[in-house]
């Protein structure tokens, strides 16, 4: 069976493998021969859509290998993936830790955040990797970016995700949130002030590329893909639903 | 009254087996759970078999040596005293390797951190009952066959006496001092061996695959993980309790040799004291030892007994607790009913029969202010500790610099509690008080050996509860367990450093008795002359020996840790199915090399410590080796307190980041805090418990030897 992987983080590759999901998670994170040790997300997409991809191709090479084994994994593209990819391909999506554990995300319907304090922190995710603040909801951002109001800062399709934000006025107790908050905490403030202030943007770019900072950790509510006007989402699990049901992938991430 | 001590010592190796056979009838857990715990047993149980079999030959090495240059009972005493200690070290493990999975299978079956508690103290308690029992054991059997049906403990034969080569000592300090050597060989060995194993394989575990594959603690695809847990029992469990057990009994026989020089000394200055009252005096620390088990029992039996409510701390503080108020008042009894009706004045004794109990009150009370003030600089709940993360966020440079400031800081508290304690203890019962200082801070070690064993028994569960990938709920007990273990040996060390501190001092004063030899009877000041050259290039190389010694452990244990992390990356590369889940790591190439490492690695600094004393006393003589030791006392004090407290503090501080502080786990500053925490593993671990038997080993071999090279040495022979 081939199954269609589209890794939106680190980079865009849109790849087909015979692994299940949590193979091809421990497969990109730990390689088979390379050493390596990498953190990375991916959703898996319905295939055959369209005709940007080659999907013929995909059927004709991702098989077997002569010995049996399975095709780990066949690049079908590199570049600019994510736009020609319609949000009803998306299935499930999934964050791999360095060490190649996954934890699933189900898709759920979009609502407002319960917990909206008048602005939020958001990691862009694909195709562009910045971290931003903004007084915009998520449905809202991703319209604004995607839909063109942004005039020159724009893009066809938007993954992100919005950060937890915790209390700058009491940074030792500032809980497991990992390298987000260890520098240029004061830009970070004056950023949030200006949104707040009322009078300037409504989107603030804090930093213009956030992948080293990131981390599982400070995923608030979930992952958001916008497209055009739609957007779908995929809920990150509280810390209670982690402890029962994903205790060893929340250590590696190290949530615990 | 010697019943009494036979009564207790039997008491608590009876206890200790019920305890031992109580544990083994416990469920061990799923079929994973014993997998993995008997890999742990077998590396355990490899490792102290292949280091044994290298200590039996330094053992009789010794022995030869002793019976030939000193006596035959001395030989006979050494050998007892190398078996009660191994013993101890022996069983401590093995109840060790046993506890673990059945401390994470009631944590398992009960979800109650109040039961598990209760069991991985119970399996604690077996060790500090052995440590006990033995060391008890052993000195009893010493004086019933030397001190009693020999009569080398009789006033009439505390005299000096010349052997074949016609070298003079009073017998009856000889056999106590050569038990005493015996325990020190086998806690040196044990100590400074099992710290290389464990850091080795701590270090191995943690730099690969923490830091660079970036796998939680205790992970099973881990290759160094198993190693990881037996280090916890050869280091912390049987050279904790071997180190112990020759502190306590260096502490009991301290006093023992101190009185027979002391009656030697003043019966012929013509000071009064009855023989009554010196037999009194030579069997007194056994019978506070005697009363201490006891009370220990009791302690120890408190907490197994009674409801145990979710704090484990609190319980554990007051089995301590408990443990040690008993014994101030048992103590206090069995003195007044000793020694009532001596003139205990005519020896200087200031408060009466009370004299020594009051000293002994003082030890203990030294030593709970010595241990309190170890968890101030040590434990995540103080500013110091909090101070250390607060600086990782500025990188790894200030976390050591901070670690550094935390540690040499913590140094002056416990040394004037010490300063206090040896000041108030003279005053009260001249040096015989400073002795029985040592022994108070130690009557109840039982107790907190019990204490202190549990802590690596509860690292151990939540090693196999992660491995067995047990409920989060298990995981999360055992390792609540596991932290409060953290502090307690942090405490622990406090205990040990004081109480060899004081110890030491005893044996020194012993020392100078020794050397002035029968010139003693002349009423002799014991002076060291520090203007005299010897005596100060002595006290110089003497403290510079600490130094070397610790840096030759640094070196030892990088040097077993570098290829622990060189086979971890192996295996990682050469099969990557093994980070997948897929396949097995090699566990036991892994044990191996922390087993080769620590055996190759502890040969040298172990006859460092037992060569020094003896190749400058035969080169320089007696002056040259009295400053050696006081230097190395000094040195070693404040290098062992520094190292324990640094050690412990960056520990903490990337603990205290883990809970959620400064970024928590994955920020800068907890990047920082490891390093701090890699740095201060050798230093806490293996250096710091290595330098309180460095100092005793030195002053023991010093004891016994100093009749011969102040006889026969190359100095006196070329000038004078």
């Amino acid at each position: 069976m081939i199954h269609y992987y589209f890794i939106f983080s680190p980079n865009e590759a849109l790849i087909a493998s015979q692994l299940g999901p949590k193979e091809f998670g421990m497969y990109m994170a730990q390689g088979s021969k390379k050493g390596a040790a990498e953190q990375l997300m991916f959703s898996e997409i319905s295939g055959g859509f369209g005709d940007h991809f080659d999907w013929a191709y995909a059927e004709e090479n991702c098989i077997n290998h002569s010995d049996g084994r399975p095709k780990h994994s066949l690049y079908l593209s590199i570049y600019r993936v994510l736009e020609h990819i319609p949000l009803d391909a998306f299935m499930m999506t999934y964050l791999v830790t360095k060490d190649g554990r996954t934890l699933s995300l189900d898709q759920e319907k979009y609502s407002s955040p319960a917990n909206w304090t008048g602005f939020a922190l958001y990691k862009e995710l694909c195709p562009v990797p910045p971290l931003i603040v903004s007084s915009l909801q998520p449905k809202e951002l991703g319209q604004h970016i995607v839909g063109g109001s942004a005039k020159k800062i724009t893009v066809p399709a938007l993954i992100f995700t919005d950060i937890q934000v915790i209390d700058f006025e009491d940074m030792e107790n500032s809980g497991n949130v990992g390298r987000m908050y260890d520098r240029n905490l004061d830009h970070l403030k004056e950023c949030i002030a200006s949104l707040e202030s009322g009078k300037g943007k409504k989107t603030k770019t804090v930093d213009r590329s956030f992948n080293s900072k990131f981390s599982y950790q400070i995923i608030d509510n979930g992952i958001y893909v916008v497209k055009g006007e739609e957007i779908i989402f995929f809920r990150m699990p509280s810390h209670e639903v982690l402890r029962e049901t994903a205790y060893d992938w929340a250590r590696s991430a190290n949530i615990f | 009254m010697i019943g009494l001590v036979i009564i207790a010592a039997i008491a608590a190796l009876a206890f200790a087996a019920i305890n031992f056979y109580g544990m083994k009838r416990k469920d061990p857990g799923n079929e994973e759970m014993q997998t993995i715990a008997e890999a742990i047993q077998e590396g355990a149980g490899a490792f102290l078999r292949l280091e044994y079999s290298i200590i039996a030959k330094v053992v009789v090495l010794i022995a030869v040596i002793l019976l030939v240059v000193v006596s035959w009972t001395g030989a006979v005493s050494f050998v007892i005293g190398a078996l009660m200690s191994a013993s101890a070290g022996w069983i401590g493990m093995n109840i060790a390797t046993i506890s673990n999975v059945r401390v994470s299978n009631e944590a398992r079956t009960t979800r109650s951190i109040g039961k598990t508690l209760r069991v991985a103290f119970q399996g604690g308690s077996v060790m500090g009952l052995c440590v006990g029992g033995f060391a008890l054991l052993g000195l009893v059997i010493v004086y019933l066959v030397f001190g009693v049906l020999m009569k080398q403990a009789t006033p009439e034969h505390l005299v000096f006496h010349k052997n074949w080569l016609g070298i003079s000592d009073i017998p009856f300090t000889m056999t106590v001092s050569s038990y005493a050597l015996g325990c020190s060989i086998i806690a040196m060995f044990n100590r400074v061996g099992g710290g290389i194993y464990t850091k080795a394989a701590d270090m191995g575990a943690d730099l690969v695959g923490k830091t660079e594959a970036g796998i939680p603690e205790d992970d099973p695809r881990n290759p160094a993980t198993i190693a990881d847990n037996v280090g916890d029992n050869v280091g912390d469990v049987a050279g904790l309790g071997s180190d112990l057990l020759e502190s306590y009994v260096g502490a009991l026989v301290s006093a023992t040799i101190l009185a027979a020089y002391t009656y030697f000394a003043n019966q012929h200055a013509d000071i009064l004291i009855t023989t009554s009252l010196i037999s009194k005096l030579i069997y007194l620390p056994l019978i506070i030892a005697a009363v201490g088990l006891i009370s220990s029992m009791v302690g120890i039996l408190f907490l197994l007994v009674k409801k145990v409510s979710k704090d484990p701390h609190k319980e554990l503080n007051m089995a301590t607790f408990v443990g040690a108020g008993l014994t101030i008042i048992s103590s206090g009894v069995a003195v007044y009913l000793t020694l009532k009706g001596e003139n205990v004045a005519a020896i200087g004794f200031n408060l009466g029969a009370l004299s020594p109990w009051v000293c002994a009150v003082l030890g203990i009370v030294s030593g709970i202010v010595i241990g309190q003030l170890a968890e101030y600089y040590t434990s995540y709940d103080y500013k110091p500790t909090q101070k250390i993360a607060a600086s990782s966020q500025e990188g790894a440079a200030l976390t050591i610099t901070q670690g550094m400031s935390v540690g040499m800081i913590s140094v002056i508290a416990p040394v004037l509690i010490l300063g206090i304690c040896i000041i108030a203890a003279n005053s009260v019962a001249g040096l015989y008080g400073v002795a029985m200082a040592a022994i108070g801070m130690l009557s109840f070690v039982t107790v907190t050996v019990s204490v202190d064993t549990y802590g690596p028994i509860a690292d151990n569960a939540g090693g196999i509860s992660e491995m067995a990938k047990l409920h989060p709920e298990v995981r999360e007990i055992t390792d609540e367990l596991d932290a409060v273990g953290n502090t307690t040996a942090a405490i622990g060390k406090g205990f040990a450093i004081g109480s060899a501190a004081l110890a030491a001092l005893s044996l020194f004063a012993s020392y100078l008795y020794a050397q002035a030899g029968e010139s003693a009877s002349n009423g002799i000041e014991l002076i060291l002359n520090m203007v005299n050259t010897l005596t100060l290039v002595g006290a110089l190389v003497g403290a510079a020996l600490p130094y070397l010694f610790s840096g030759i452990l640094i070196e030892a244990v990088a040097n077993a840790a570098r290829k622990m992390v060189q086979e971890v990356r192996r295996q990682f590369k050469a099969d990557p199915g093994i980070i997948q889940g897929t396949s097995k790591p090699d566990y036991k190439t892994c044990i191996s090399i922390s087993s080769a490492g620590a055996l190759k690695e502890m040969k040298f600094p172990a006859l460092l410590s037992v060569a020094t004393p003896l190749v400058t006393g035969f080169l320089f003589g007696a002056e040259f080796v009295g400053g050696l030791l006081i230097g190395t006392t000094l040195s070693s004090i404040m290098l062992a307190l520094y190292t324990a407290n640094a050690g412990g503090a960056w520990d903490n501080g990337k603990k205290y980041i883990e809970h959620g502080h400064f970024g928590g786990k994955g920020s800068d500053a907890h990047k920082a805090a490891v390093v701090g925490d890699t740095v201060g593993d050798p230093l806490k671990d293996t250096v710091g418990p290595s330098l309180d038997i460095l100092i005793k080993i030195m002053s023991i071999i010093s004891l016994i030897s100093v009749s011969i090279f102040s006889k026969y040495n190359l100095f006196s022979f070329l000038f004078k």
